[in-house]
């Protein structure tokens, strides 16, 4: 059997302590142990960009980090977007522009679209679909997500 | 762009629920004392499974059962299927395609499962394969399925045609008029053959299902498109009566067809049955590319034209590849025959389509079942015509294209659409994109197949607060949006106090499924009946309170008015009923007998489509990129604009991936790039950097407000326009698809070897 592990994270802004196994994923920590069900699973392996979360703010494919690894890092995930008063802006452009349909990769590319805006707060088209192509979504054809990204570029 | 407010209203509850990432999906379900449970896949193509042993798998510490071929005995049918009984529960005797289930294990967790699945030891005997269609046809190939059972109206009207003793399971024809005499009268006459592949559906969300016996009554969870039918299906195999078997169909993660009719769900089932537990199989995406494709197709059209250019004729022979088990595979064959006709006034045709099996992905619905195949055949003929008679393309297809109300068949409703019109707005559009001058062009026109058989319930509870309950599935497309919005016209209510339930069989009346561009029609008017039917009970109760006729009332937002005089549903049930409680439940059954409804005939509607683009091709690499696009769809009415123009868009980006990349590619009976790795979707980058939709509405359609289905049709036009571009600009004609750099850049050395 694997080795447990103490680890301490912020957990949406909240401290977290926890014992993991070293074999467990982000995604599956994420998802089993504290319910964080707009993290998605599909892929397994780092290509469609579901499970995105920010870790240290920047995007991170959960399906491909180990829980462990997460210690003493910040992670965010799309339940931490927001707040009672409201959405985050980026959920809120998605929302206005129509920039999902089924939903599933949704909760990613919103929070990739959180970590351009913070390092680029003004990025250009070929800026935004660079930093989209980690995410793939199979209904929308990406035009409402793009032009949802540029409406919150500065 | 600005959307009107109420239509983003009508969507906005469940966007809502999805950017905050609180929407629940068939993946995302828990029940209590639930097991996990892992899929053994075969890894041949086609042998007799001479030994299977799972007694170390099964001694695991943490495993609870694992299902194999000797547990099919004690089902009450071992073997299922929509229009033929092909498919085991569990692979028996024998394998038939790389992937296909052969244990699953259950477990207290998934890991302990996927542990397990490395101790089962399996001896194969190996069998001859055969993983192309053509090579399936030959008079010696190896035969998948021994004999054929064809089950006649069982969820498609009518039955596949299969022929005994060899692969065929679908045989379907066309024929009118005399093609030969045609044929010897005609100035010109061309043959080509043109080739589309297997495709995957890659829905983000993989095939997820969660299946729970209480007693002798089953629940299950899936991320199905057809609940009924998996509720249907079910039925057989466990000899449960339809009333003990309960689908609730949550958020669903796309679908494109890949969730249709019935996939892994009798799979789970027969695992939960023997465990004795709730069990959970959530597949990967990789999973569920070995669970089902689109048909790969071979399509050879022999056109004959008089010196005009107008089409006298035209044969059609199309191949499908139904893969291992034919699932709708035989339906895919009736609507490429269909499809390949074009809306062309033809007098003389003479179309056959085989579907065949092959040792490889079993073939499925996806996204207008059998039209891009047949449009890719179609509409790329038509340009090679063109240029072999120096006919401008657009001038080629005006001779020829049926007016609004021609026939393509006489035994199909008349053509609801002017594609001539649809042809110049797309002109007009890309000239306004800046481009068009050596555009692509190509159009469509398909009948989908829609059994318009669907019911719902509208409940207009006391606080004014109204539930519609509906098993149409919103795998994306908005239908909760849709019916949201007619229900608050037809009630004259908020949209903000309409909720949609999800799909569940216990509690929403039958629906024949969500697919072939339906729910929007028959759903749609479904709710629009049982809202009318509320609406009607309503004012009958208030009359009786106001003292007054029906007609001197209506409804307004929250109650019932008469002139000045608002009494709210609280104060109407409170008086009716005596308590402040209560509800009035509207009801509808759609049916082929609907009042005021022409359903005698197939289509319902057509789906029509338009497509034009511009593309750059970087000549050292092969490299091709679709600049601009245009898409124009005639949809009747836009019930809610944003969602239908993210269905055109979602739908022509989805073409582009068939076109430039997408194949599912088999090298001796081994699928080479079913995985997420090496299997290319489009990304945000390949997206064409100017495009646009146009949608035409007439209000002519059979739906609520004149509304015509959409949604597939988008996808139809765009590999032939991208194929018709790259040779009208480049000079060279590719007739297999996918285009990719390497056949591109083959065919440009062609072309400079033959200028030279």
């Amino acid at each position: 059997m694997s080795s447990i592990h103490e680890i301490t994270l912020m957990l949406n802004g909240d401290p977290v302590e926890a014992a993991v196994a070293a074999h467990t994923l982000l995604v599956d920590f994420l998802r089993d142990s504290h319910a964080l069900r707009g993290v998605k699973r599909s892929c397994d392996m780092q290509v469609c960009g579901a499970c995105t979360v920010l870790v240290d703010g920047r995007p991170v494919s959960s399906c491909t980090m180990l829980a462990v690894d997460a210690d003493g890092a910040s992670v965010v995930t799309i339940e931490g977007l927001g707040g009672p008063d409201g959405l985050d802006p980026v959920q809120e452009a998605f929302l206005e522009h129509g920039a999902l349909q089924c939903g599933f990769c949704t909760p990613g590319f919103i929070l990739a679209t959180k970590a351009l805006l913070a390092t680029n707060p003004s990025p250009s088209r070929e800026e935004i679909v660079h930093h989209l192509s980690g995410n793939i979504c199979r209904c929308t054809g990406y035009q409402k997500i793009i032009e949802a990204v540029e409406s919150l570029a500065r | 762009m600005t959307k009107p407010a109420t239509d983003t209203n009508a969507a906005r509850a469940d966007l809502l629920e999805k950017v905050t990432g609180r929407a629940v999906y068939a993946s995302d379900i828990s029940v209590p004392g639930m097991a996990h449970g892992r899929i053994l896949r075969s890894a041949v193509p086609h042998a007799r499974i001479a030994r299977l042993d799972d007694a170390a798998a099964s001694a695991l510490d943490g495993v609870v059962s694992v299902l194999t071929g000797e547990d099919l005995p004690t089902l009450a049918h071992d073997r299922w299927g929509l229009f033929l009984n092909d498919r085991p529960v569990i692979a028996g005797e024998k394998v038939r395609y790389v992937g296909e289930p052969l244990a699953l294990v259950v477990a207290e967790t998934p890991e302990i499962a996927e542990a397990a699945l490395d101790l089962i030891d399996v001896d194969y005997e190996h069998l001859p394969f055969v993983d192309d269609a053509t090579a399936a046809l030959a008079p010696d190939a190896p035969l998948l399925h021994e004999r054929h059972e064809s089950i006649a109206d069982f969820y498609f009207k009518g039955q596949a045609k299969p022929v005994d003793g060899t692969n065929i399971f679908q045989n379907y024809g066309v024929s009118t008029g005399d093609v030969d005499a045609a044929e010897r009268d005609a100035a010109h006459v061309f043959e080509q053959t043109y080739t589309f592949p297997g495709i995957s559906h890659f829905a983000i969300e993989p095939h997820s299902v969660v299946a729970a016996f209480d007693g002798g009554r089953l629940t299950v969870w899936s991320g199905a498109q057809s609940p009924t039918a998996v509720q249907k299906v079910l039925s057989r195999v466990f000899g449960l009566a339809l009333s003990d078997i309960r689908i609730i169909v949550p958020f669903v993660g796309g679908g494109f067809g890949g969730k249709a009719s019935v996939k892994i769900e009798p799979l789970v089932v027969a695992a939960a049955r023997k465990a004795g537990r709730p069990v959970r199989v959530a597949l990967t995406l990789e999973e569920s590319m070995l669970t089902c494709r689109r048909l790969g197709a071979s399509i050879t059209l022999r056109t004959s034209l008089d010196r005009d250019g107008k089409i006298l004729a035209k044969r059609g022979t199309i191949l499908l590849d139904g893969g291992a088990y034919a699932d709708t595979g035989p339906a895919v064959a009736v609507k490429a025959a269909h499809c390949v006709i074009g809306p062309y006034d033809i007098a003389n045709l003479e179309i056959e389509a085989k579907a065949v099996y092959t040792n490889t992905v079993p073939g499925a619905a996806f996204r207008s079942i059998g039209g891009p195949q047949a449009v890719w055949a179609t509409e790329s003929q038509m340009d090679e015509i063109a240029e072999a008679m120096s006919i401008d393309p657009v001038d080629l297809r005006h001779r020829n294209l049926l007016p609004r109300g021609g026939e393509i068949l006489d035994s199909l409703r008349a053509l609801d659409a002017d594609i001539g019109e649809m042809l110049g707005q797309a002109g007009q559009a890309i000239a306004s994109l800046g481009g068009g001058s050596a555009a692509g062009i190509a159009v469509a026109a398909t009948d989908p197949g829609i059994l318009p058989l669907g019911g719902s319930l509208v409940r207009v509870l006391a606080d004014g607060s109204i539930t519609v309950m509906s098993n149409s599935v919103d795998i994306g497309q908005g239908v909760r949006a849709v019916l949201r919005a007619v229900v608050a016209k037809t009630l004259n209510q908020d949209v903000g106090s309409i909720r949609v339930a999800d799909p569940d069989t216990a509690t929403a009346p039958f629906d024949w499924g969500t697919g072939a561009s339906r729910s929007t029609v028959i759903m749609g008017l479904a709710v629009e009946d049982a809202a009318q039917d509320a609406s009607d009970q309503i004012l009958e109760l208030a009359a009786s309170i106001f003292d007054g006729a029906p007609n001197d009332l209506r409804l307004v937002p929250g109650g019932v008015a008469r002139g000045e005089d608002v009494l709210s549903f609280e104060d109407l049930y409170h008086r009716a009923f005596g308590i402040d409680s209560g509800e009035v439940v509207g009801r509808a059954m759609v049916t082929p007998a609907r009042k005021g409804s022409d359903f005698a005939k197939s289509p319902l509607f057509w789906e029509t489509a338009v497509g034009t683009c511009d593309v750059e091709l970087d000549e050292m690499t092969g490299e091709l990129a679709v600049t601009r696009y245009v898409g124009v769809a005639d949809i009747g009415h836009a019930i809610n604009p944003a969602g239908a123009e993210g269905q055109e868009e979602g739908a022509s980006v989805q073409g582009i991936g068939h076109a430039l990349y997408e194949q599912l590619d088999y090298r001796e009976g081994q699928p080479v790039n079913a995985t997420p790795v090496a299997y290319r979707v489009p990304a945000a980058a390949d997206v064409p950097q100017h495009a646009h939709t146009v949608l035409i509405e007439n209000g002519d359609g059979p739906g609520p407000m004149g509304a015509k289905g959409m949604g597939e049709g988008g996808i139809l036009p765009v590999a032939p326009a991208i194929g018709n571009a790259l040779a009208r600009r480049y000079g060279v004609r590719i007739r297999d698809l996918p285009m990719t750099p390497e056949r591109i850049w083959r065919a440009l050395r062609e072309r400079d070897h033959d200028a030279s």
